[in-house]
This record gives structure tokens, C-alpha cells and sequence, in this order.
């Protein structure tokens, strides 16, 4: 199911910063080799499809390596609780894995907070006042967990929400980073994130240069904060030119 | 929650535009703190902390168990938060589930640290007793009882209180165990273990109104937010963890001076809470 045949697949690898750290070697098992081949900067090929789900308002797939995810925009509808008017629109989000997504079956359901975090990420970008008394549902659905999860399902679901003509103020980018031992990782799978000390994941409008969601886990020292959003700013900004390229591409093809 | 009207509003922002809050305090002030500490007697520590109306207990509970297969040198700590319906009556029933797994999994992050362990308050290592086969479960779980703003910060406080009030029983090993056999333990009722809690960090909350950043903020002020950053920090200035609230996007730039911000305000805290936490210990051990 990955890209067509002949095609580059679109990568959005920040640059590397002016002053790039020599590799500490330790002696211990802190000298990570990636699994996959890739450098500590580099992220996985993105690769995003809109129209995934003809019966929805809205809806894209997407397909980091084996992260695989399916989200369908329904709305605006009317909003079930009639009786709470509000002049401002309403976003429900729901994230759920299905049992096979996990290599032990039925472990998806340890993110129940990722639903909320997808809420706080949209939110930001939504134009809320331009469908008062009305519900968006945003409904995301983890094929494959392959590491990275959540910032694969909001950059999914800010490209769903923009297949279906929700307006927004700017399409939501996301990326994680882990930081293990002295290295930071971008775009880590699923075995580096069980090895993590830390992790970073930022959401951000790329044309904006406005961050929607933040959270930091495990201690970070100042310098490392800098750097780690830094990376983040960066890869953002190219994965939001990804974003918008299969927009065009969805567009274009449907025209002719 | 609070409705306010629209004259209320600029009043709560003009005033925090010119560094005076509703109550007369500053942006970066903190409400006064009241901690008690061993209120709940069957636990083996508890807190209770009241920050102006805003009043949380935390309770800290220990069970043997048995370490994950993954780190069987490590004993597992599982932190949940309940919102009672004294505190608000949307909280009956599943209304205030949203909110406690929001402050559950925050207090998680902040405090626990990284899934490899690193990073964490409380050392989980700590915790065990016989590697691979016998471990402390500690439960510890926050109680919100009435919310005037500022539950996170509330709550970390609390705990923070709590575990310094802990004492795990001493558990003595029978010696001879044999490949997979549980080893029996004796738990003894008279010695017990204190927890080093000056590696616990400390959260602290900022909330963005207008172009200022304002500490404590209560629940009128909180629904005036456009964005906030719970911040955790421990005693030697590094994040534990960072969780952006609020919807409304930020300049990064401004991210890196709350977390500066942050820095220089939960100096203070640390310092005022261990004072008030010996201070409420030593109470207890009088009465």
C-alpha cells in the first residue's frame, strides 16, 4: 500500500543545525544504531492518500514506515446535546487501535488519553466560529502501531479535516523526538520508544510558526529543550509541504 | 463552570496587565499553602494540601506484587487521580472522567519519568525486594475535594507530601528460595522505610492571559485562559516534564521564556513546600 511505483517517497528530515555534536561513544549500550538504517535526524518517508473512506465527510490514510492510520471526518453535524446552545462550533475526537495494531494483541488500549490529546492539538487550528451549533467528529483509527502513533494520527487528521472543507486557520503538523542516552532521535519506532529516557512531541501550524501541543517526558536539561524543539520547528515545516503537495496532488487528480 | 461577563473579563485582564490579581496578588505569587500530613491512617502516607479553595488529599498505598518481566529490577508505582462530586457537581459519575485521566496521565509524566525509568522522582529500584520475583506496587492515588483553579499543581504538592509522609514496611526474606519458588516474606509491623523525596519534582503551572504570564491562577481566572504549560522541576532546574493545556497556539519563543519563568518561580516553591511539609510533620508527631 505504499507509494506508486517510480516515485521518490517524500521524506521531511530537518536539516541538520550549523553546529552538529560529535558522536559521544560511551562504551556502554548508550551508542544506539537505528534499527531501521536511518540517522539520528532522519525521519521515516511519509506517505498520506486523502479520500481513504468515500462515506465520509472527510477522511485521509497515512503510512510512516509500519505506523498505519485511517482518519474519517464526519460533520458538521447537529450536535446530540440540543439543549447546550453554543455560538461556537464543537470538536469530538476519538482515537482507537484496533486489536491486531500491537504486537501483543489488544495493547491499544493503554492510550486513552491520546483522544484528548488530539483534541487539544486540533483545536488550535479549527475555525470553530464558522459552524456554530454543530459537532465535527474526528474519528482515528491505528491500523499498525509502529512507533510515533500520535503525531502520525494529528498530522492524518489535520489533513482529513481539510479534505472534508473544514476551515482552518493552518494545517497541524506533528513530530516526536526521543532522547536516548545523549542522542536525540527523531521520529523514533516502536523499540526506541521502549528504550526512551525521554521524549518530546510538538504539534505546530508550519505557516504559522504557532505551537498547538507540547509535552515533554523524562528530565531535560535546558540546552536540550532548545535543540529538541529546534529539530521539531524544522521537521514540521517539511512535513507540512508534504501535507500540502498530496492536497494538491488529491485536487488535481479529481479535475481532470 | 464560571460564567463571567464581559465587563468581569476585562477586569481580570486589565488587572493581570498591570501585575494585580482579583485577590491582591501578584502575577507570580502563589496562594498561601496549607499542608497537613498523615490523614488518612490506614494508608502508608498520605497528604492533604489546600492552596486558597482548592483542597486535594493524596494517599499513598504499598502492596507486594510481582516486577514486569521487562524490568524485573524495578517495582511499579501507578499514580490516579479522582474528581468527587463535592468538588463539582459535573463530576458525578463518569462527567469528571475526562478530567481525572487528564491529570492522571500529567502527574504520570511529570513525576514518573521516561518509560525506561530515567528521569523519575521516585527511583523504582528502590522498590524491589527480590529481583524478578517480588516487588512493592505502590498505588498512590489524588483525591480532588473542592477546585478553585490550579488542580496539577495542587495535586503534585500533594504527593509530594504524601511520599515524604510514607513508610513502607521493612520486609524480611526467607533466605533458601529455589529457582521459581516464591520466596515467603515477613512484613514487619514495627520498622519502617522513608522515602528520599528531594529528588521529587515540583509543578508548576503558568497560564497565558493577554501577553502575561500569571502563577495559581484561580477558576475565574482559569476560564479566561487562551493557553497554559504545566511545567515539572525538579531541585536541580531540569524539566521532568512539560504538558502544553489550552488550545491556542504559541509562539515557540514564548514556550522557552515560561519554561525560564517556570524555572525561577519553582525555586521558591520547592524551598516554601519542604518547609511546610517538616513543619506539618513535625505537628503530627506531637498530637
Amino acid at each position: 500500500m505504499a507509494a506508486k511505483p517510480g516515485s521518490a517517497p517524500t521524506t521531511y528530515s530537518p536539516s541538520l543545525t550549523q553546529k552538529t555534536r560529535p558522536p559521544i561513544f560511551k562504551g556502554n549500550d548508550l551508542d544506539w544504531v537505528r534499527p531501521d538504517g536511518r540517522g539520528f535526524h532522519q525521519c521515516r518517508p511519509a506517505f498520506f492518500r486523502t479520500g481513504a473512506v468515500n462515506s465520509a465527510s472527510g477522511s485521509a490514510y497515512a503510512e510512516f514506515g509500519n505506523t498505519k492510520v485511517i482518519v474519517s471526518v464526519f460533520g458538521p453535524r447537529e450536535s446530540k446535546k440540543a439543549m447546550m446552545y453554543s455560538d461556537i462550533g464543537r470538536l469530538n475526537c476519538n482515537v482507537s487501535y484496533t486489536t491486531f495494531a500491537t504486537p501483543v494483541r489488544g495493547q491499544g488500549s493503554d492510550h486513552k488519553e491520546f483522544s484528548s490529546m488530539l483534541h487539544k492539538a486540533l483545536e488550535g487550528a479549527i475555525m470553530l466560529e464558522t459552524f456554530p451549533k454543530t459537532t465535527v467528529d474526528v474519528f482515528a483509527l491505528v491500523l499498525e502501531s509502529g512507533g510515533s502513533d500520535l503525531p502520525v494520527v494529528i498530522s492524518c487528521a489535520s489533513l482529513a479535516l481539510a479534505d472534508a472543507g473544514i476551515m482552518m486557520y493552518d494545517l497541524v503538523a506533528a513530530v516526536s523526538v526521543s532522547c536516548l542516552g545523549k542522542n536525540l532521535v527523531i521520529d523514533p519506532i516502536l523499540e526506541e520508544e521502549s528504550y526512551q529516557d525521554g521524549s518530546l512531541m510538538l504539534t505546530c501550524m508550519p505557516s504559522r510558526y504557532e505551537v498547538t501541543q507540547l509535552i515533554f517526558t523524562g528530565e531535560w536539561s535546558t540546552p536540550d529543550i532548545n535543540e529538541a524543539m529546534q529539530l521539531c520547528l524544522d521537521a514540521c515545516g517539511k512535513l507540512g509541504k508534504v501535507m500540502r503537495s498530496c492536497l494538491k496532488e488529491a485536487t488535481s487528480a479529481s479535475q481532470e | 463552570m464560571v460564567g463571567l461577563s464581559v465587563g468581569e473579563k476585562h477586569f481580570i485582564q486589565g488587572g493581570i496587565a498591570q501585575d494585580l490579581r482579583s485577590d491582591g496578588r501578584k502575577r507570580l505569587t502563589y496562594r498561601p499553602i496549607y499542608v497537613e500530613t498523615g490523614v488518612i491512617p490506614q494508608a502508608h502516607g498520605s497528604a492533604r494540601i489546600r492552596l486558597g479553595a482548592t483542597d486535594v488529599i493524596a494517599s499513598v498505598k504499598a502492596e507486594l506484587g510481582k516486577p514486569s518481566a521487562l524490568q524485573p529490577d524495578k517495582g511499579k508505582i501507578a499514580i490516579y487521580v479522582d474528581c468527587s462530586p463535592t468538588a463539582a457537581p459535573m463530576f458525578e459519575g463518569r462527567g469528571g472522567e475526562e478530567l481525572s485521566t487528564e491529570l492522571s496521565v500529567a502527574l504520570q509524566r511529570c513525576l514518573l519519568g521516561g518509560k525506561s525509568g530515567s528521569g523519575s522522582g521516585i527511583d523504582p529500584s528502590s522498590l524491589v525486594i527480590v529481583e524478578g520475583k517480588v516487588c512493592w506496587d505502590l498505588y498512590i492515588d489524588g483525591l480532588v475535594i473542592s477546585s478553585d483553579g490550579n488542580l496539577l499543581d495542587a495535586l503534585g504538592a500533594a504527593i509530594k507530601a504524601a511520599l515524604s509522609n510514607t513508610g513502607i514496611p521493612k520486609v524480611n526474606v526467607a533466605s533458601e528460595t529455589s529457582g521459581d519458588e516464591q520466596p515467603e516474606v515477613n512484613i514487619s509491623d514495627e520498622e519502617f522505610l522513608q522515602f528520599d523525596t528531594s529528588g521529587i519534582p515540583v509543578i508548576v503551572t503558568l497560564t497565558k492571559v493577554g501577553r502575561h504570564y500569571i502563577v495559581d491562577a484561580t477558576s475565574e481566572e482559569e476560564s479566561q485562559i487562551s493557553s497554559a504549560i504545566s511545567i515539572s522541576i525538579n531541585r536541580k532546574g531540569h524539566i521532568c516534564g512539560l504538558t502544553k493545556r489550552g488550545g491556542a497556539g504559541l509562539d515557540p519563543s514564548i514556550i522557552l521564556d515560561m519554561i525560564s519563568v517556570a524555572k525561577h518561580v519553582s525555586e521558591q516553591l520547592i524551598n516554601k513546600l519542604d518547609s511546610e511539609i517538616a513543619a506539618a510533620e513535625a505537628n503530627e508527631e506531637e498530637s
